[in-house]
């Protein structure tokens, strides 16, 4: 569970990258935490991720799109995939698979979690484009 | 035949009002051991039959279906055994009373600090069982002991754990071996996911005089290191590398450097996977990870090539255990000066290019402990006084735009 201290140093970040208008943390006080995020792709696509903060700062936080997203040939992406980067789907949302548990630290801001789930979904979107997976794009999350 | 009585029982009988009772006779059979008990044990062993405890001269008759009798009065206790409807008297031994079982260690180890010592173990693994076991023989007096796994097959080749004791939690199970060394030990169970539990942790962290965090991933070692800052406790952190060619131990004392600054400092190393079914549950082999990569991913060391962390760990946690109080291992407070320290088995990976252990000399080879001190991050995550500084990944920020 996340201090104080480090919460509010999160905003911080957040407050110096993004406009306050698309980031609202949820729950903070509760067992279930988490942060939701509207990102708006480089095509103009708008998304809602859904950022869990149960475990977060010392262990990678689950970051699910929320709705379930479907790949170029219409199969959706609720399984794990290491072609796509993808995880479990947890009700009727895709999760993304955005770190590697090896390289997770627990310094790593939420924004930067954020910006590689942007990152995902760019890549994404090119997927659906050009039917290369998403691995293609990106060996590994690091 | 060879007979052991305990002395703490006993005194407890002989005071008691109880003019007579029936306890227990714990055989090693074929083997002409027995152990007289006037309270069931926990865990019994052997052959178990009755015994009857008397403070009146015993007479066979009364003995119907009792094979052994202990006459306690007068001087000292006598124990007889029935053969052929007689009672023959047989000699016996004591296993001491709480203030002397542990007497033999006395000048090396000050059995008498460690006994009001409470230390928590984070993780029965290979590592946390066999150092809380030897911690327990030096005479710590107190355990929290912290694991929600049970004993698995895959567990056993490394395990202080035995066959019999597959399927238990490995709580249970650790928590029987210290007692079989020190029965008078108070020992705490936790069979718990703490990085689930952050409060209960807190609580185990707070009431400890030392932690030793033998888990085996970064995110409960993450909020282990949370805790000993926010308490101020000193905690010892240990782990193998990959197929444990080596490893390193750390130790955190209050206001010098946490095990994020350094995680900060080194890096994530490689470490050992000893078991899938956990490495899923923590991440470390990725959902998306076939069985049959798994499979390859999981290589586990020797237990030799474990050995001298645990070593190391149980050093520095007596020396910290008796740090300025007089004893045996006093000296080493002068010597055991580093907040890191790191080994390797063998020259493989990690240690390829260091030097073949003949004709080494000063230079980094094998089998020999490497000192360091790793020094506080200013802007660590978890210690700093000053503001946190975070990784905000500017790197992706550029690549995003490429799209
Ligand atoms: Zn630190």
């Amino acid at each position: 569970m996340m201090k104080y201290s480090r919460y509010q140093a999160e905003i911080k970040v957040l407050e110096e990258k993004l406009p306050s208008n698309i980031y609202r943390f949820m729950d903070m006080n509760t067992a279930k935490p988490y942060l939701v995020m509207a990102a708006r792709t480089n095509r103009g696509n708008i998304y809602t991720l859904k950022i869990e903060l149960d475990v977060f700062p010392d262990n990678i936080p689950k970051v699910f799109v929320t709705k379930m997203l479907y790949d170029c040939n219409l199969n959706p992406l609720d399984t794990p995939s290491s072609s796509m980067h993808t995880l479990n789907s947890e009700n009727g949302c895709t999760q993304i698979c955005h770190y590697g548990t090896s390289s997770w630290t627990n310094r790593v801001s939420l924004y930067k979690v954020y910006i590689k789930c942007r990152l995902w979904l760019e890549m994404y979107e090119a997927h659906l484009s050009t039917g290369a997976p998403i691995g293609y794009y990106l060996k590994h999350q690091s | 035949m060879i007979v052991y009585l305990s002395q703490e029982e006993l005194d407890a009988f002989a005071s008691g009002e109880a003019e007579s009772q029936c306890g227990y006779a714990y055989e090693w059979e074929g083997e002409d051991v027995v152990h007289l008990h006037t309270q069931p044990l926990a865990h019994a062993f052997g052959r178990v039959s009755k015994c009857f405890f008397s403070k009146a001269a015993p007479i066979v008759s009364f003995l119907n279906d009792v094979l052994w009798c202990v006459f306690v009065g007068g001087d000292g206790p006598q124990v007889f055994v029935k053969t052929d409807n007689e009672l023959q008297r047989v000699d016996s031994q004591m296993i001491p009373s709480k203030e002397n079982l542990y007497s033999r260690s006395k000048g090396i180890l000050e059995v008498g600090i460690l006994e009001k010592k409470h230390v928590a173990v984070i993780g029965l693994g290979s590592f946390g069982s066999q150092i809380a076991i030897e911690l327990a023989k030096a005479g710590v007096g107190e355990f929290s002991l912290v694991d929600f796994d049970r004993v698995e097959l895959h567990n056993l080749a490394r395990h202080t754990c035995f066959i019999k004791d597959l399927g238990r939690l490995k709580t249970d199970a650790i928590e029987e071996s210290i007692l079989g060394k020190n029965p008078y030990t108070k020992i705490h169970k936790y069979p718990l996911d703490i990085s689930k539990n952050n409060q209960r942790l807190e609580e185990i962290v707070c009431c400890a005089d030392l932690v030793i965090c033998a888990t085996d991933n970064n995110p409960s070692r993450f909020a282990l290191s949370q805790a000993l800052v926010d308490f101020q406790k000193v905690g010892i952190f240990g782990r193998a590398f990959t197929r444990a060619e080596g490893g390193d131990v750390f130790i955190y004392h209050p206001g010098q450097a946490c095990y994020s600054c350094l995680v900060g400092n080194i890096g994530v190393v490689h470490e050992e996977i000893t078991d899938e079914v956990s490495a899923r549950q923590t991440g470390i082999i990725p959902a998306y990870v076939s069985a049959q990569d798994a499979d390859a991913m999981v290589q586990v060391g020797l237990s030799a090539d474990i050995e001298p962390i645990c070593n190391m760990m149980i050093k520095l946690a007596l020396v910290e255990l008796s740090r300025g109080e007089a004893s045996g291992i006093s000296c080493l407070e002068d010597e055991l000066v580093y907040n890191y320290y790191l080994w390797a088995n063998r020259r493989e990976r990690k240690f390829s290019n260091w030097h073949i252990l003949p004709g080494a000399g000063p230079m980094p080879t094998i089998m020999r402990w490497y000192g360091a001190n790793i020094s506080r991050r200013d802007d660590c995550a978890v210690c700093s006084k000053d503001e946190i500084l975070l990784d905000t990944g500017d790197e992706f920020e550029e690549l995003l735009q490429s799209f």
